[in-house]
This record gives C-alpha cells, sequence and structure tokens, in this order.
C-alpha cells in the first residue's frame, strides 16, 4: 500500500538512481584504488622477506666473519689453536660448536698437535676433544674436503648429530698459508638456532616463512616438524621460475610466495603470505567505501523521504479531499498554503473548485426540485386535460342511434389536441376535433380554453357554423400570441341521423358505410383565433344506417416511420378500408382504436413526433322502432302545399295511432306556423322554400321546421291583449302564435345564414289522459 | 276534409249557421263569403247563430272570420251566439278568450230558452239582461 504512494514511489526511485550512481563511482574509485594497494601489500611482502634474509644474513656473517677470522689467525700460529676456539665459541652464543681441523701429516698439524672441537653442551658447558682422536678419520668426511675446496668459506649440507641428537649444519673455512689450506674451520650451528633466528622476525600473523637450503631441504619453518625434511616437490618447481612472488596453492590456501636469497649462502629465505592477507588491505578498503556508501545512501534515503513527504503532505490531504469530493463532501478543510508553488496554487485552485462546485451543485438541486415540481405539476396538467374530454366510448343510451368513439394521444404529458362531444337540448348531439397549433404546454392551455369555451358556447349556438363563429369571437380576443386552433365541429340530430358539419381549417373527415371510406368534402374556413370577422360554411348531409364518420388530427397523417415517410391520407383511407372491408365483424370494434394500432405500428422506431386526436361516429338509426312514422319534407310556400303537408301531417300522425286532440294541436301549430312563413315571405322576389320534419319519439312528437324567409322569431311578441271578446279587438294579429306558443310542449327559435329554424315538440302521454 | 257551411233557417231576426269540417286558412274565405250572404239580410237586433256541432277544427284565420262576423253584428246591435263547439273549437276559444261565455251554449234547446228569456224581457220591460 505506501508503494501506492507518489512519495514512497519518488523516493524509492531516488534512491535507486543515487544507489546505481554510487555503484558505478564505488566501482571506479576501487579500480583506481584498489590496485596500488595490492601493490603496495606486495611492496610490504617483499619488504619483509628481504628484512628477513637481512636478519638471518646477518646472523650468519658473524658465524662466517668469526671462522674465517678464526681461520686467518690460527692459520700461521697453530699452536693456541686451541685456546682460541675455545674462547671463540665461548664469545659467540650463536655457534654450537667450533672445530679447528688441520690437514694430517701438515706441519700445522704437527705444531697445533690436535685438531681441537669444542662443542656447547646443552648445559652451557663447553666440552673439547681432539678429532684426530675419533674412531672415523676426518680428513675423508665430505665436509673437510669440501671445506678446504672453497676458498671463501662456504656451508654444507644438514647433518644430523648423533652425538648430539641434532640437526646441524656447518660452515667451513680453509686456513692458508701461503695460498695453501692447511686445514679448515668447521663452524656448526643447531637449526634451532636458526629456528630462533626466523621466529624473532615477528611476522604478521597468518604470514610463514622458511628457510631452505641449495638442496631444497627446510633449514628453518614456522612449522618446527618440517625442519630438515624436504620440501614440497611443487613449491621448489615454483621456485625455479623467474617470477617473484610466485602464486600457488598451498595447503588448499591461496598464496603467494616471495623468495629472497640469503648472502653469502645458497640458502633462500622464503615468505608465504596468504592471498586472504595480501587481499585484506584491498578488501578493507572495499569494504570501507561500501559501508560508507551504504550510510550515505541511508542518509540520503532518509532525507530524501523526509523532503518529499514533507513537501508532498498537502498533495496526499488534496487526494484524500478530492475523493470526498467524489462522494459528495463538501465540507472540509484545506491544508494551508505555506507557498506559492504548484502545491500551493493546486491548493488555491482545489478551493475554488470546491466552492464552485457547491454553488454547483447548489444549483442543481435548486433546477432538479424545480423540474420535479414541474413534472408533477405537468402530471396534474395531464389529469386536469384528462378530465376535460368526455371518455372514449359513448353510446346513444336512449335509443342506440348512434356510437362514438374516441382516443386522444398527447405526444407529450400534455398535448393540443382534443376531441369533445356532449348532448345538446333538441335531441341534438355535438361532436368536435381540434388540433392547436404547436405542442405542450402552451397548446394544452389554448386546447383548454378551446374546449370550455365550446361547451360553454354551444348551448347558445344553433349550428356548428355558429358554434365556431362564437367560440373565434372569443377566441380572437386579446390573442397576442397568435395561437389559433383547428376545428372539425358536428351537430347530429339524433333522431334523424341529420348531420351539419364545419370546419375552421380542419382536415377533411373521411365517410364509409355502403360505399368505401372517401374524403367528404367539407368547404373550410379559416382557423379559429385570427380573424374574428370569420365565416364558416356549412356542410348538411343525412347520415345512413352503417355510415361511419371519422374526423382526425394531422398526427394522424404525418406520423413518420423510420425512413422519414408519412402515414398519409392514402394510407389512412386504405387503412380504413380494410376496417370497412372486415364486414360484420368491423361493426362492433372500435375504427379508432384500429386506426390508432395501425398507425403506431407503422411509426415503430420513430416515436409518436405530433399530438393524435382521433372521434369515429357510427350511425346505426337503430333506434326507431320499425314503422314509426316520419316525415322530412322539402316544399314550397304556398298555402296549397302548406296544407297538402299539414293533410299528410294528420294523416302521418293518425297512422302512428296519436290522439285526435294531439294531432289537432299539431296541426293547429304547424298551421299557424306555416301559414305565416307563406305571408311572411322572402323579402325577395322569388319563393321561398319550407322544410318540415317530423318525427314521432316516444311520448312526443319532434317537429322541425325550417324556411328560408325572413327573419321571424314567434317568440320575440308578448302575449296579445285578451279581453274576452275577440270582437273587440281592432287588429287581429298575434293570435296564431299565441295558439302556437299555448299548445306546443316546446319550442325553439334560431335564425342563421340558411334562415328560420323552429325546433318543436309535442308531448303525447301514452296512458289515457288529457296531454294539454 | 274541407269546410262545408248550410244555413238554416236564413232570416233577417234569426239565421242559423251551420259549419262543418274545418275553418282554418284555406276555409276561411268560403265562410266569410257565406256570412256575409247571411249577414246582408240580417236586421238590427237580430240574432246569429253559429252551431259549431259538426266544426272538428279551428285555427287563428277561422278565429278571425268569426270575430268579423260578430263584429258586423254587433255594429248592427244583434247578437252572435255560439252552439256546441267540439272539443278542440272549445280550447281554441279558450286560450284567446275568443266569445264570452255566456254567449255559448250546449244545444240548441239552450239557445232557445235564452231567446226566449231575451224576448220576454224586450217585450215586458224593453231591459236587456246581460
Amino acid at each position: 500500500m505506501p508503494l501506492r504512494s507518489l512519495a514512497w514511489r519518488l523516493a524509492l526511485w531516488v534512491l535507486a538512481g543515487a544507489t546505481l550512481v554510487f555503484l558505478a563511482s564505488g566501482y571506479l574509485l576501487f579500480r583506481m584504488v584498489g590496485h596500488p594497494l595490492l601493490e603496495q601489500a606486495q611492496r610490504e611482502a617483499g619488504a619483509l622477506a628481504s628484512q628477513g634474509s637481512s636478519l638471518v644474513q646477518e646472523r650468519l656473517d658473524d658465524i662466517t666473519n668469526t671462522s674465517r677470522v678464526l681461520a686467518s689467525v690460527i692459520g700461521p700460529r697453530p699452536l693456541d689453536t686451541a685456546p682460541l676456539i675455545h674462547d671463540a665459541l665461548a664469545g659467540n652464543a650463536d655457534i654450537a660448536s667450533l672445530a679447528a681441523a688441520f690437514v694430517p701429516a701438515s706441519a700445522a698439524a704437527h705444531e697445533a698437535g690436535q685438531s681441537p672441537f669444542v662443542s656447547r653442551q646443552s648445559d652451557g658447558t663447553l666440552a673439547r676433544r681432539d678429532l684426530f682422536k675419533d674412531p672415523q678419520p676426518y680428513w675423508n668426511a665430505a665436509w673437510f674436503q669440501q671445506g678446504l675446496a672453497c676458498e671463501q668459506g662456504c656451508w654444507h649440507a644438514v647433518f644430523w648429530s648423533q652425538s648430539r641428537h641434532r640437526l646441524l649444519v656447518s660452515y667451513s673455512a680453509p686456513m692458508l698459508v701461503d695460498g695453501k689450506a692447511i686445514g679448515v674451520i668447521n663452524a656448526d650451528i643447531t637449526l634451532d638456532w636458526l629456528q630462533g633466528v626466523l621466529s624473532s622476525m615477528h611476522l604478521p600473523a597468518g604470514t610463514r616463512a622458511f628457510v631452505i637450503d641449495q638442496a631444497g631441504t627446510y633449514l628453518a619453518n614456522d612449522a618446527v616438524d618440517e625442519v630438515g625434511r624436504k620440501a614440497d616437490a611443487a613449491l621448489l618447481d615454483q621456485l625455479k621460475t623467474p617470477a617473484n612472488p610466485h602464486q600457488l596453492t598451498l595447503h588448499g590456501e591461496p598464496a603467494w610466495i616471495y623468495d629472497q636469497p640469503i648472502h653469502g649462502t645458497q640458502w633462500k629465505l622464503i615468505l608465504v603470505v596468504p592471498e586472504a592477507l595480501i587481499y585484506a588491505q584491498v578488501r578493507h578498503a572495499f569494504m570501507s567505501v561500501l559501508v560508507l556508501g551504504a550510510l550515505t545512501l541511508l542518509l540520503l534515503g532518509l532525507i530524501v523521504m523526509v523532503t518529499i513527504r514533507r513537501t508532498l503532505t498537502p498533495l496526499g490531504v488534496l487526494a484524500e479531499r478530492a475523493e470526498q469530493v467524489a462522494r459528495g463532501a463538501l465540507d472540509f478543510v484545506l491544508p494551508p498554503v505555506r507557498r506559492h508553488d504548484e502545491i500551493g496554487r493546486l491548493t488555491h485552485a482545489f478551493d475554488r473548485m470546491r466552492l464552485e462546485l457547491a454553488t454547483h451543485l447548489q444549483e442543481l438541486t435548486r433546477v432538479a426540485q424545480e423540474q420535479a415540481r414541474l413534472a408533477s405539476e405537468l402530471d396534474i396538467a395531464q389529469q386536469i386535460q384528462t378530465a376535460l374530454l368526455p371518455g372514449p366510448h359513448y353510446l346513444d343510451a336512449r335509443c342506440h342511434n348512434f356510437e362514438l368513439f374516441a382516443v386522444l394521444k398527447p405526444a407529450r404529458t400534455v398535448g393540443g389536441d382534443l376531441y369533445s362531444y356532449f348532448m345538446l337540448p333538441n335531441q341534438r348531439f355535438c361532436f368536435m376535433v381540434g388540433d392547436v397549433a404547436d405542442k405542450g404546454i402552451p397548446a394544452a392551455l389554448f386546447m383548454a380554453r378551446t374546449i370550455t369555451l365550446a361547451k360553454a358556447m354551444a348551448s347558445r349556438a344553433q349550428s356548428p357554423q355558429q358554434l365556431l363563429q362564437l367560440i373565434n369571437e372569443e377566441l380572437c380576443r386579446h390573442n397576442d400570441s397568435c395561437m389559433f386552433v383547428t376545428l372539425l365541429c358536428g351537430f347530429l340530430d339524433v333522431a334523424t341521423g341529420q348531420l351539419t358539419l364545419a370546419s375552421a381549417g380542419h382536415d377533411p373527415p373521411a365517410l364509409w358505410g355502403n360505399h368505401a371510406p372517401r374524403w367528404l368534402p367539407v368547404v373550410s374556413g379559416p382557423a379559429l383565433g385570427l380573424d374574428e370577422d370569420a365565416s364558416f360554411p356549412a356542410m348538411r348531409m343525412r347520415l345512413k344506417p352503417g355510415d361511419t364518420l371519422l374526423a382526425y388530427t394531422d398526427g394522424v397523417t404525418e406520423a413518420a416511420n423510420k425512413a422519414m415517410e408519412q402515414y398519409g391520407g392514402d394510407r389512412l383511407l386504405a387503412t380504413l378500408g380494410q376496417f370497412h372491408d372486415a364486414g360484420d365483424e368491423s361493426a362492433h370494434r372500435d375504427p379508432a382504436k384500429f386506426l390508432v394500432e395501425d398507425v403506431e405500428a407503422f411509426s415503430t422506431g420513430h416515436g409518436q413526433s405530433d399530438d393524435i386526436a382521433l372521434i369515429a361516429l357510427r350511425w346505426n338509426h337503430a333506434g326507431l322502432d320499425k314503422g314509426t312514422p316520419m316525415l322530412d319534407l322539402v316544399f314550397p310556400a304556398s298555402l296549397e302545399k302548406v296544407f297538402e303537408t299539414l293533410d299528410l301531417c294528420e294523416e302521418t300522425l293518425r297512422e302512428a295511432g296519436l290522439r285526435h286532440d294531439v294531432r289537432a294541436d299539431v296541426r293547429l301549430v304547424l298551421e299557424e306556423l306555416m301559414v305565416n312563413m307563406v305571408h311572411h315571405g322572402s323579402p325577395s322576389a322569388g319563393e321561398s322554400i319550407i322544410g318540415l320534419r317530423m318525427t314521432v319519439v316516444k311520448e312526443a312528437v319532434l317537429v322541425e321546421l325550417n324556411h328560408d324567409g325572413a327573419p321571424f322569431d314567434p317568440l320575440q311578441f308578448g302575449s296579445p291583449t285578451l279581453t274576452g271578446d275577440l270582437a273587440d279587438r281592432d287588429d287581429d294579429g298575434g293570435l296564431g302564435i299565441h295558439l302556437v306558443r299555448a299548445m306546443s310542449s316546446e319550442l325553439n327559435y334560431t335564425h342563421d345564414e340558411d334562415g328560420n329554424h323552429l325546433q318543436l315538440r309535442f308531448a303525447h302521454p301514452t296512458e289515457h289522459g288529457h296531454g294539454t | 276534409m274541407a269546410l262545408n257551411l248550410r244555413i238554416d233557417p236564413l232570416g233577417p231576426e234569426r239565421s242559423t249557421l251551420y259549419l262543418e269540417g274545418r275553418l282554418d286558412a284555406m276555409s276561411f274565405g268560403e265562410f266569410d263569403k257565406e256570412a256575409d250572404k247571411v249577414l246582408e239580410q240580417m236586421a238590427n237586433g237580430s240574432t246569429l247563430v253559429l252551431d259549431l256541432s259538426a266544426l272538428d277544427y279551428i285555427s287563428s284565420a277561422g278565429l278571425r272570420s268569426i270575430a268579423k262576423a260578430r263584429k258586423t253584428m254587433r255594429a248592427r246591435d244583434g247578437h252572435t251566439l255560439l252552439v256546441n263547439p267540439q272539443m278542440q273549437v272549445r280550447k281554441v276559444f279558450d286560450i284567446v278568450k275568443a266569445v264570452p261565455v255566456k254567449e255559448i251554449f250546449e244545444n240548441v234547446r239552450e239557445l232557445d230558452d235564452y231567446l226566449d228569456r231575451i224576448q220576454r224581457k224586450v217585450l215586458d220591460g224593453g231591459d236587456e239582461v246581460e
């Protein structure tokens, strides 16, 4: 885990680099210093060897000198030989024994009378004997012959003294008289003594020294056991080579061997230094450098660690704070800024960032709350909008004459498309489909306004075109945003199937029944909300049983699929054609749902881009009993025609089984009204036309009278003055209207551009009793 | 079924006009013509009786014709009396308060009694009973 810390990694890298540099420089240093050190060690060893050789030589020189002096002194005066030798031995403790051996039968031998031999006993006393008396004649011995031969004196080989039980080595110097050897002075030294000389060298520990003679025999050795033995052959071979020092592995240990000849002899002093000892200094130096380097590195590491950690601590805190920020906590303390370096700037920037972030978060939270509130308001708005709409299915409960299906699918939560329907007085059913320009909330509000206005105005309007006009006037008021709505409005006479349609810029509806679906050519006025003086033409038609009228908004035809093709009017007609061709099965199905499902399937993958509203009105004409008399007549306004019509009405009502008095009431009212129409006909010359439609429904006779004459409202007149005797009256006007009002159960008058429209209702109780 | 008219008797003091069928905007002309013929020969203070037993129907046009006849008779100090109007006619009369109730009689006998009483009053004191 600590290795993940930047400080640790940085420190490690610095240390690694430092170590590398240290190793490289250490190696170079070692190379530079190591060699001289080695040479020095070798020089020292060599010096030690020559020092040892000098020491031995010095002591030997004493002996040889003593011997030579004796030889030179005794030669001319052999008489004093014995005391001289005795004194010399006493005076020189180094010598084990001294002998003066004369050539037998020589003058000197005669003069001396003896060949004295003085030796030092083990208790330190001196013993003397005459060599002439020895059983073995000395003059045949090797040492005597050789001693005579070598003028300068020479050392002999090691020998074992039987008498003294020691290894000895002897030196012989000839006594010369007139250039002729008369005898030999022989001095013996014990190898023990030589050993003692060697020991006085005080060699460094581990170093060994020994002396070998020309035959390779150890004369002295640190290992006392070896004295007198032949040296190792390998060693001797090595010593013959000119190299000095020699390198050899002795007793399994590599060693440097220094040989130094001892002058005056043929001996050599050999110094054996183990290689380890030679290299010890170098190794020591190496170790020192190593330890020093390690210590330096350790110290450097510590300093680097402390410095980096100290420098980077704020960074660690910042990193931790950044993690807190990531978790959403913004309230914390930042490390104090010591310097305005990168970390200081980072800390400042971090602090600013935190503040900005907090502000931003606050803003975000506020926006999110705002959005949640808007969303909930939109939901409520949708509920309200939905509540404005009547249900998606309406079946005329009284007589099942017609059935209505509706669908509304806003593209967003709320939309601007609308449909509505409701019953109006006098058996009229009003329905509409509309589309507000634009989408979303403004459109929804405008839609709500339109639908509410329509409902409020409908009772005042006698026709869809008039309703459109009324809504238009209201919508035009203060419509600064120039919103507008297209609306298709229809009034259906639920008793007869008479349909009046008026369109305000809306797409024409489709109609099918006995024929395949086709467009209904409704001439359209302008959209509502733009021109307050607009007027709207009406289209009248009679629905036949089985007819279905479908009104829709452009969300249907403009629905697009993935290839951006529009659904289109042709496809709409084709789909309705399929529905129509399904025959009787389709009679009870919902054409609106069928169409919407087809549109949805078409636009799968592209999504709904516009609101969709649909209304399908199916005219069943099922509610009228078979044989119920019904009249629908249009005729010129003349008395003859009026009375023909009255007779026809009377006959029809009689056949319908109406009571005589009701029939008479109907006749009276119709006569009064129609005669009035004949008399107050069209102001223009042409003959006016009367339309009469009479329906018998349960307990009532419904009559609609239309006349394209001058406006005449029978309801505007007050009751006439009735004195009780008609003969009192000067004018006879108003009686007919009075009768009309008295006789009819209900009377409605409207006037539009088509003229006067009167709706009448006569109650006819089926039970036996008097109606009015 | 139009209007049928019959005059019996026709006399300057008292004439009776029988109406049968409908008196409406179509037939009131016939009635007016017949009524004029009767009214022409009526003397002052005479009585015109309209027998409505067979009149099925009357409309405002018919009412106007009857009112006209009554006006003419009133101008001659005469009376116009109505006998036995049928249900529809009576209803119309009621609605427009066409004629004083005392001038409508259930049948001819009632009418004759009424006329006899008047006759006697005229002979006795010349007072007219309202």
